[in-house]
């Protein structure tokens, strides 16, 4: 075999500069099959390291978002858990959060109110009272004005607030711009681990599904089952989120490139195939005495067969070769302009060698018939 | 060796030849002799097994061929054969020992020894040191002896040379017919065409053709004009 693959870059040497130009088709071609796998390859690549998670094609989230202003306990129980867990089809359900906000009761004297609570963060500005890093002992909290408002008809400064059962000293007070987002309450970073971050708020529900178990079908019954059953079903409304959804028009504008880089790989590979062809035919015409020669001194008919086929196989695998390695430079500038990173793998390299193959393969085969049918006779009185 | 019995050909209309009968035995060195286009090449055709489509029968060591698929005369013609041609037919891109070695590239025999057998028949003919070259760097009569080394390499039964001298002056001529009568003293069954008589001289027996048909000696040639 070594050998014929040896006579085959021999043939094709001899017409380097004819042979060069029909393998420009196949280096077009076999390139753009190789971006297109490395973006391809990239872009799930990301999408999976992104989620953390590498079955996500198993997964759904179920959200739930107060519509009353934080005035819940919770987002989603136990029990809760339990109603999902029970739809046929999830294995397990783990409850989450998307913040690490804590949900509990805040009271001063009669008054009482739901608060989301979380520690306290390293730079706050306050409107009252002065900021200073509370440690865990410290019984400290700094409330909003909201919070503060509604608790407090006059000055808040060093009264003492009840939060689920504990007592706290307010040290300050804080404003919460019309842009931006905080919670009712700060207390020490020590204090709030102890104390309350079992009751950060779980928005949040993970649905673990069986294998081949239908997504949409599942998502729809678990919100159903929520607004129907679900523990915070009035003061809340719950939705499955898809974590695909930011992706999506992502993955359209990409599918566009990708259609419009496979048209240009497929059309250059059919106009480098027809290239092959035409190349074969002519080595084929040239070389009638050849053929007659070896098929006088024992080659069978496909044994000319083959060698045409190697030949043009070969002639189509070098032309991948310099496809695949101008594809990977193609790869590392388009990664200058990708969100992501286009990653070329193995099997892309093996498929594009698989490809160019096959390339070589059926546009060489009918000139290689064509060398091993002619008659021998006629063959030998070429010169 | 081989016999040939009411052989005919036609191309097309065209009757290239016409009850050949001809018996050739083993050991034997037969000259073909007869003016261009008389049909020498295309009778050769026939006894070599490049050419099928005859009528009668053709006999090589008591076997038609007729009737046999591609892939055995190859192997027959590979294995058993050795041909030589007036216009050398070398391939130019190749240099000496690769041409010489074409048969052994194709041949069922198990050869362990490829590269002795072709330092051998390139000392046979004379060659030794032009292994590298092409054919292009050899004179005629060499390039001649490199069609010799490569229908020899597989020792066959039955040498067809078709004009071997036709393309050489007469003492590279000579040179070559010496290597002829060599190999069929060492046992090679030898048909030569020529047109030449100084050439067909070398032979055991010379036939001739005219017009497509057989004659065995000159006399009757004449008789038939
Ligand atoms: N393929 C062919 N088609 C038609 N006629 C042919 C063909 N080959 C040979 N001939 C004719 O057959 C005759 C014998 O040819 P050939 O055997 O080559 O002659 P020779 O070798 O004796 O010079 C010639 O008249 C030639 O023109
Ligand atoms: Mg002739």
């Amino acid at each position: 075999m070594t050998d014929k693959i040896l006579i085959a870059f021999k043939s094709i040497g001899k017409n380097k500069n004819r042979n060069f130009l029909t393998m420009l088709g196949i280096i077009i071609g076999i390139a753009s099959v190789l971006c297109i796998l490395a973006i391809g390859d990239g872009f799930t690549h990301t999408m999976t390291k992104g989620m953390g998670n590498h079955d996500t094609r198993n997964k759904i989230t179920i959200a739930y978002e107060p519509t009353t202003d934080v005035s819940t306990d919770n987002g989603f129980t136990d029990n809760d858990a339990d109603i999902l867990s029970k739809i046929p089809g999830v294995n397990r359900v783990k409850l989450a959060s998307s913040s690490a906000e804590a949900s509990a009761k805040a009271s001063y004297k009669a008054k009482t109110t739901s608060i989301g609570l979380n520690k306290q963060p390293k730079h706050l500005k306050l409107v009252k009272g002065s900021y200073f890093t509370m440690d865990g002992s410290d019984n400290g909290i700094y409330i909003s004005e909201s919070l503060a408002h509604k608790l407090f008809k006059e000055n808040a400064i060093n009264r003492l607030i009840t939060i689920d059962g504990s007592v706290f000293v307010v040290q300050g007070i804080y404003s919460i711009g019309s842009m931006e987002y905080r919670p009712d309450a700060y207390v020490a970073k020590k204090t709030f681990k102890e104390l309350f971050s079992n009751q950060i708020f779980k928005d949040q529900a993970k649905l673990y599904l069986e294998a081949g178990s239908n997504k949409k079908q599942i998502g729809k019954t678990a919100v159903k089952k929520m607004k129907s059953l679900g523990e915070q079903k009035n003061t809340g409304k719950y939705s499955v989120s898809n974590p695909d959804a930011i992706s999506k028009q992502f993955t359209r504008i990409l599918n566009d490139v990708t259609y419009f880089i496979a048209f240009v790989a497929g059309i250059s590979l059919l106009i480098a195939g027809i290239g092959v062809m035409n190349v074969m035919y002519i080595t084929v015409s040239e070389r009638r005495k050849e053929i007659g020669i070896r098929r006088a001194f024992g080659a069978t008919s496909s044994d000319i067969r083959n060698q045409f086929l190697i030949e043009s196989v070969v002639l189509c695998v070098i032309g991948g070769i310099i496809g695949i390695i101008f594809g990977y430079l193609l790869v590392s500038i388009i990664n200058a302009f990708l969100p992501f990173k286009a990653v070329i793998t193995g099997y892309a390299i093996i498929l594009s060698l698989s490809v160019s193959t096959a390339v070589g393969l059926i546009f060489g085969f009918i000139p290689s018939n064509k060398a091993a049918q002619s008659e021998l006779v006629g063959l030998l009185k070429e010169e | 060796m081989l016999k040939v019995t009411d052989v005919g050909k036609a191309y097309g209309k065209f009757t290239a030849l016409e009850d050949i009968n001809l018996e050739v035995a083993d050991g034997e060195f037969l000259a073909i002799m007869g003016p261009s286009g008389s049909g020498k090449s295309t009778l050769i055709n026939i006894l070599g097994l490049l050419d099928q489509s005859y009528t009668g029968e053709y006999l090589l060591e008591d076997k038609s061929y007729k009737d046999v698929n591609d892939n055995e005369l190859s192997q027959i013609r590979g294995d058993q054969l050795g041909f030589v041609f007036q216009n050398f037919k070398l391939l130019t891109t190749y240099s000496v020992y690769e041409n010489i070695e074409v048969p052994l590239i194709y041949s069922k025999k198990a050869q362990h020894n490829k590269h002795e057998l072709v330092a051998d028949v390139i000392k046979k003919v004379g060659l030794d040191g032009k292994e590298k070259n092409l054919p292009s760097e050899l004179s005629g009569g060499q390039q001649q002896r490199v069609a010799i080394a490569r229908a020899i390499v597989n020792r066959p039964k039955l040498i067809i040379a078709d004009e071997p001298t036709g393309a050489l002056d007469s003492k590279t001529s000579k040179e070559i017919m010496d290597i002829f009568t060599k190999l069929n003293q060492a046992g090679t069954t030898i048909i030569m065409v020529t047109h030449d008589s100084e050439v067909a001289e070398y032979a055991m027996r010379t036939v001739y053709i005219r017009d497509g048909h057989l004659y065995n000696d000159e006399k009757s040639v004449k008789n038939h004009d």
